[in-house]
């Protein structure tokens, strides 16, 4: 079970994950006629905890993303290329992405709790997607798990918005989880906090991988390093037309990327020499 | 003598005197509210003052007379009102409302018909109510053969609030948060449910304040009704939609429109009446507004 002290000292892995959640091959992401990511080819492990990492605007949170069919929402927005989910084409005709986003939660950089009490923004997943069940047990449930019932389990029927910036990240790790995902993806989720909720936020991360795999974007190093399996670094690249895209540079193990890395541009980058 | 002399920094942050067009300025802008407001309270007190005499129960109790000005009411008046308004509400606030809806979050707004519905909308909020009473009449009371009844005046009262309505219930649809509908989204919830759990409930206080406001828009308006050809003087309240009735608006223009001054003095009275349902309203839509606003 991976956990932070033995992080990195494991025998190392292959570097493709074996039984992969995600096979991306040859994605490009567009908006409009604009391409954004050009070419990304990586495998997400199962229960594992792959970061992304690389300069503003490279496009991470495009291909983050991507995997959850959230680009839809973006009018113009499109995918090129292949994402399967065990499998399975993740753009097929025949998928519903609806059903996509409740297998694949996700939980943005700036924590969005619905305003209503603590108590509906946990139930509220369940309740849209039908399932059974007693809420109440779902709700101490999935709270548990994002190591926040302790702190709220008094006040559940209070609004959301008068937790704390922290307390507000873990209700909506809380949100996603109440649905009973595969996957959590994470588009900065510590960002807005400070060290101490970080911690937090990173420790129940690694309590996660027992159940989920988690994709992580971060602009943080140390987090990378601290909490992931695998990172991936992205940078922006200009075209010989003169356009910038984002394209993913190298994805390999966190301990290779951090103390070895293959590319020169991985190393500029995360020894500060770049961005 | 070392009290005189003003260390530097002393004198960067010392008062240097306001330039003279930063007084102008404020004395204008206060000006323009004394004016504004001056103008109100006169014509507030000049009403009530002439009312006065007539601010009693006959008012309400009973029905306008030509003959008889002393003891004449406006009841018919204040019930036409109230069922316009109770009907417009009914007809045009679920149609305001799902029209922004599907403005807002369904219709492509790069799409030319979408385009062309948005600039209309806004210029249909631009049209005096007077057009709309043409519309009413040509259309509804005569081809439609509605005749000159509630059912005609709250269609053609209706048609003048949708636009107002549909603004201003985009623009508090539009100032929910976008994080929310990703939020919901993302939580595998359809576009559906996320519109009617998190986007209206969150959006209810702006549509609220905005329909109260187009409502009492609609209160106040005698043009439309003039204009459908309306009886002034109605003896009875109204019994359903297919009733003919009058307004307080109109019936105030008739009173006025009379020589005898006890007509002058019972139109006071009805205008203090109708400024009393206007700022019932009005204080429901504050209160409205106070009490379910959101803060993200
Ligand atoms: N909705 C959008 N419409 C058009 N272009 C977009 C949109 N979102 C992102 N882009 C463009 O795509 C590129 C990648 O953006 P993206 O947000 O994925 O970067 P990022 O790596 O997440 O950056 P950051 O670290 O600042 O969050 C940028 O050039 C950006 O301008
Ligand atoms: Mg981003």
């Amino acid at each position: 079970m991976p956990n932070l002290a033995v992080r990195g000292t494991e025998a190392p892995k292959n570097a493709e994950a074996l039984d992969p959640v995600f096979t991306v091959s040859g994605l490009s992401v567009f908006y409009g006629d604009y391409e954004a990511v050009r070419g990304v080819d990586m495998n997400i492990g199962n229960r594992e905890i792959t970061a992304m990492i690389g300069p503003s605007g490279c496009g991470k949170s495009t291909v983050l993303r991507c995997f959850n069919r959230m680009n839809d929402l973006i009018p113009g927005a499109r995918a090129v290329g292949k994402i399967a989910y065990h499998g399975e084409d993740l753009y097929g005709a025949h998928v519903d992405p609806i059903e996509v986003r409740r297998r694949i939660g996700m939980v943005f950089q700036k924590p969005n709790p619905f305003p209503k009490s603590i108590y509906d923004n946990i139930a509220y997943g369940p309740r849209v997607n039908g399932m059974k069940g007693k809420m109440d047990d779902v709700v101490e449930e999935a709270l548990t798990k994002a190591a926040l019932w302790d702190e709220v389990k008094d006040k559940i029927k209070q609004n959301a918005l008068s937790l704390s910036g922290g307390q507000q990240q873990r209700l909506c790790i809380a949100r996603a989880i109440a649905v009973k995902p595969e996957v959590i993806l994470m588009d900065e989720p510590c960002s807005a906090l400070d060290p101490i909720a970080t911690t937090k936020i990173e420790d129940l991360m690694q309590e996660l991988t027992r159940e989920y795999t988690i994709v992580i974007v971060t602009h943080n190093m140390q987090q990378a390093a601290r909490v992931s399996d695998r990172t991936a670094f992205f940078t922006a690249e200009v075209d010989e037309a003169g356009v910038r895209h984002g394209r993913l540079v190298e994805f390999d193990e966190t301990s290779r990327i951090f103390t070895n890395p293959s590319d020169k541009r991985t190393e500029d980058y995360i020894t500060g020499r770049f961005g | 003598m070392t009290v005189l002399t003003t260390p530097a920094s002393a004198v960067r942050l010392a008062r240097q005197g306001r330039p003279i067009g930063e007084h102008i300025f404020r004395i204008t802008l206060l000006s323009s509210l004394i004016i504004a407001l001056g103008f109100l309270a006169m014509l507030l007190i000049y009403v009530v003052q002439e009312g006065w005499p007539r601010l009693d129960s006959t008012l309400w109790e009973s029905m306008p007379s030509i003959r008889r000005p002393e003891t004449a009411g406006v009841q018919s008046g204040i019930f036409g009102t109230l069922w316009i308004i109770g009907l417009t509400a009914l007809m045009a606030l679920p149609t305001g409302v799902l029209a922004a809806v599907y403005l807002e979050e369904y219709a492509d707004k790069t799409k030319w018909y979408n385009k062309l519905i948005e600039l209309n909308i806004s210029n249909l909020a631009a049209v005096p109510s007077i057009v709309y009473g043409i519309l009413g009449l040509g259309i509804i009371a005569r081809w439609l053969d509605f005749g000159f009844t509630v059912m005609t005046g709250a269609i053609t009262v209706s048609l003048l609030v949708l636009p107002i309505v549909i603004i201003s219930a985009r623009e508090a649809i539009r100032a929910v948060p976008p994080s929310i509908r990703e939020g919901s989204l993302a939580l595998g919830a359809t576009q559906w449910q996320t519109i009617y759990r998190q986007v209206l409930p969150s959006a209810i206080p702006g549509i609220a304040t905005g329909s109260i406001l187009a409502l009492s828009r609609a209160i106040g308006e005698a043009a439309p009704f003039l204009m459908l050809g309306a009886a002034t003087l109605v003896r009875f309240n109204p019994e359903g939609v297919w009733s003919s009735f009058t307004v307080l608006p109109l019936q105030i223009y008739s009173f006025i429109s009379q020589s005898r001054e006890e007509f002058h003095i019972l139109a006071s009275a009805a205008i203090v009446v109708l400024l009393a349902i206007l700022l019932l309203m009005n204080s429901v839509a504050i209160w409205l507004r106070n009490r379910f606003q959101k803060r993200w």
